[in-house]
């Protein structure tokens, strides 16, 4: 048993009548990272949702194990990095400014989130509200991986994201499954990831 | 098995209907058979307050266990005990109507009953504005729970602002039982009576709820 | 693992960086500060406009000013406390706050930050109250205790309910319908408290009451609010 995974099984979950996720499966191991393809709606986000703990499923188990730890939804939640389209920060302090807020929420040192900001090219100063959807897309990069996550979630990571950002981003990611990091990417597009990623296709 | 005993509580609510007609003397210092209201009155209160009860007992296990069917029960209740709230509410002004001349007169007891009809009303709005299922019953419970805290405040405080008529409460502040035996078999039969047609409708209730829930999945 | 002390002082950062960063917010874009100022100023000069200088005489003693004071500081807090957490909602701040937060540190934070916007109102609102339906009040320091408990509790029950209705439809009407049966308690504590005040009037138990009330409402509100906050 490897001291840092992520297994789910049999994840059931509705929306009134529409039943979204019918008894989703998979795991990833240290280093290792797990492709979620499918069209618009066939579930991708509400997957990452449930394993993020941001939803409850109807039914199934998601257990995240770190150094050898079970985790809760409530240590999961603190725990994941997350980078989806609807993370969003606010718009009326500076992008600088969340990542100080979230910093002292997680523990983080200040200097690690100036130097994130530096590795993909975000100005620190300018308002939340004032970025372009690119620089957006940086900030939630920079925001998941503030406390150093074992997990990263990753919705759609490369959305909106020129040349140059996505090379920083698809670096990041690379460095963190290097270290031993987990990743769950999901993707309406085929995405190609560096070695070898198990497809999840759903819908 | 539920038929047996949906016969038999038939024939307790019979027995207690002409136990207070026709077994039960009436009290003294009423005007005419008004005091008669009271073997149906003070146990509609009592089962509303049971099924308050009941409902915050089963919005508790739900938040412990995440079982749709605690949230269902405790929804159920809670329809119920609104409706038996409602009806203790009435007969009380039926009685004041007699008593005191006027249906509504702002007794303490009046004030507090109202708003925990008003508070259980909030209730079922809150479950009727949640659209998913996971995240109603979650909120519901919370409200449920709160009213744990939030009622017995109402029947401490209204009396501090009104000022009450309403006859003392069966157990007096002496800790004696101040009543003619007979009235008190009665009333405390069909107190029984009350909250079995309680769980009975419950049961129905949930039962009714449960199969919803399977013809929506 | 962390030892406790250093935890219970991560704990009270968490709290602290959210009660700064809801100031931090506010101060710069003035939404409450100016809405409430303005709902609170408006609904004052109305009352006092028209009740008239002899109908504010003739009020003097019953509960009618009392019951005006408050409805004007209820109303004002229902306008401005959702907020708190419909906004984290509505423009999906909610999701990174879920992530990254104690839950029982956030709501610490959420309603020091309520409180302390409410006590604000208070100190515009009710000097101006008084100034203009030219009332004296007898007993200065109760008048004060009541503001200050009455503002607390308005701010810890509207603190649960907002993060209640934010994961919600109809929020705005749906916060009067779940907030009015919880504060009701308060509201007929603090009306007589307020009328106690002016005339001079013992307190009585009253002040007991309202503290419990408090005590009891934000200790539930604290155990009850990471299941509101997370699945």
């Amino acid at each position: 048993m490897p001291p840092t995974s992520l297994r789910f099984t049999s994840l059931r979950r509705r929306f009134g009548r529409l039943a979204v996720l019918q008894g989703v499966s998979g795991a990833v191991g240290e280093g290792g990272a797990l492709l979620v393809t499918g069209p618009n709606g066939s579930g991708k986000s509400t997957l990452l949702r449930c394993l993020a703990g941001l939803l409850a499923p109807d039914a199934g188990t998601v257990e995240l194990t770190e150094e050898g730890r079970l985790l809760d939804a409530a240590g999961r939640r603190r725990s994941v990095g997350y980078v989806a389209p609807d993370l969003a920060f606010y718009e009326e302090l500076t992008a600088g400014e969340n990542l100080a807020f979230f910093g002292r929420l997680r523990g983080a040192p200040p200097e690690r989130g100036r130097e994130l900001l530096g590795r993909l090219g975000l100005p620190a100063e300018r308002l939340a509200g004032a970025l372009s959807s690119g620089m957006r897309q940086r900030l939630r990069w920079v925001w998941a991986l503030l406390h150093r996550p074992r997990l990263l979630l990753l919705d759609e990571p490369f959305q909106n994201l020129d040349a140059e950002g996505e090379s920083a981003a698809r670096d990041l990611l690379a460095a963190h499954r290097a270290g031993g990091g987990l990743a769950v990417v999901a993707s309406p597009s085929p995405l190609e990831l560096d070695g070898d990623a198990p497809r999840l296709a759903l819908g | 098995m539920r038929n047996l005993l949906a016969a038999l509580l038939w024939l307790w609510m019979c027995l207690v209907l002409v136990g207070a007609f026709f077994y039960a003397p009436p009290a003294e210092g009423f005007i005419g058979y008004s005091s008669r209201i009271l073997f149906f009155h003070v146990p509609m209160a009592w089962t509303a307050f049971v099924a308050f009860l009941a409902a915050a007992v089963w919005s508790g296990l739900y938040l412990a266990r995440r079982d749709p069917r605690h949230d269902r029960a405790a929804a159920a209740a809670v329809e119920l005990g609104f409706v038996f709230c409602v009806l203790a509410t009435l007969t009380g002004a039926m009685w004041a109507r007699t008593m005191w001349r006027e249906f509504w007169n702002w007794d303490p007891r009046q004030g507090a009953i109202v708003a925990v009809l008003i508070f259980y009303g909030a209730y079922l709005a809150l479950r009727g504005a949640v659209e998913d299922g996971e995240t109603r019953a979650r909120l519901s419970a919370v409200y449920a729970l709160l009213g744990l805290v939030v009622t017995p405040y109402f029947f401490w405080i209204v009396p501090r602002v009104f000022y009450s008529l309403h006859p003392d409460s069966v157990v007096n502040t002496r800790g004696t039982i101040d009543m003619e035996s007979r009235m008190l078999q009665v009333l405390l039969a069909s107190w029984v009576g009350f909250n079995a047609l309680f769980f009975w409708l419950h049961d129905l209730h949930r039962r009714a709820g449960a199969l919803r829930a399977r013809r929506e999945a | 693992m962390t030892p406790p002390a250093s935890r219970s002082a991560d704990w009270l950062a968490e709290a602290a960086a959210v009660f700064a960063k809801e100031w931090r917010c506010e101060l710069r874009t003035r939404y409450a500060l100016n809405t409430l100022g303005l709902f609170a100023f408006t609904t004052l000069v109305m009352v006092s406009a028209g009740l008239g200088p002899l109908g504010a005489a003739r009020a003097v003693g019953t509960p009618v000013l009392p019951v005006l004071l408050w409805l004007i500081l209820l109303f004002a807090a229902a306008a401005g406390l959702p907020r708190v957490f419909v906004q984290e909602e509505e423009t999906h701040t909610a999701i990174a706050l879920r992530l990254a937060a104690t839950p029982s540190a956030l709501f610490c934070g959420k309603l020091a930050y309520g409180a302390t916007l409410m006590l604000a109102l208070e100190a515009l609102v009710a000097p101006l109250f008084l100034a203009m339906l030219q009332l004296d009040v007898a007993a200065p320091g109760l008048f004060a205790a009541t503001l200050l408990a009455g503002g607390c509790g308005l701010a810890i029950a509207s603190t649960l309910i907002a993060a209640m209705i934010a994961q919600a439809r109809g929020r705005s009407t749906l916060f009067a319908v779940l907030a009015f049966p919880v504060t009701l308690p308060l509201l007929l504590l603090v009306v007589e408290l307020t009328r106690n005040a002016v005339a001079g009037e013992p307190a009585g138990g009253a002040l007991v009451q309202l503290l419990l009330y408090d005590a009891t409402v934000a200790v539930a509100s604290l155990m009850l609010f990471p299941v509101v906050w997370n699945p």
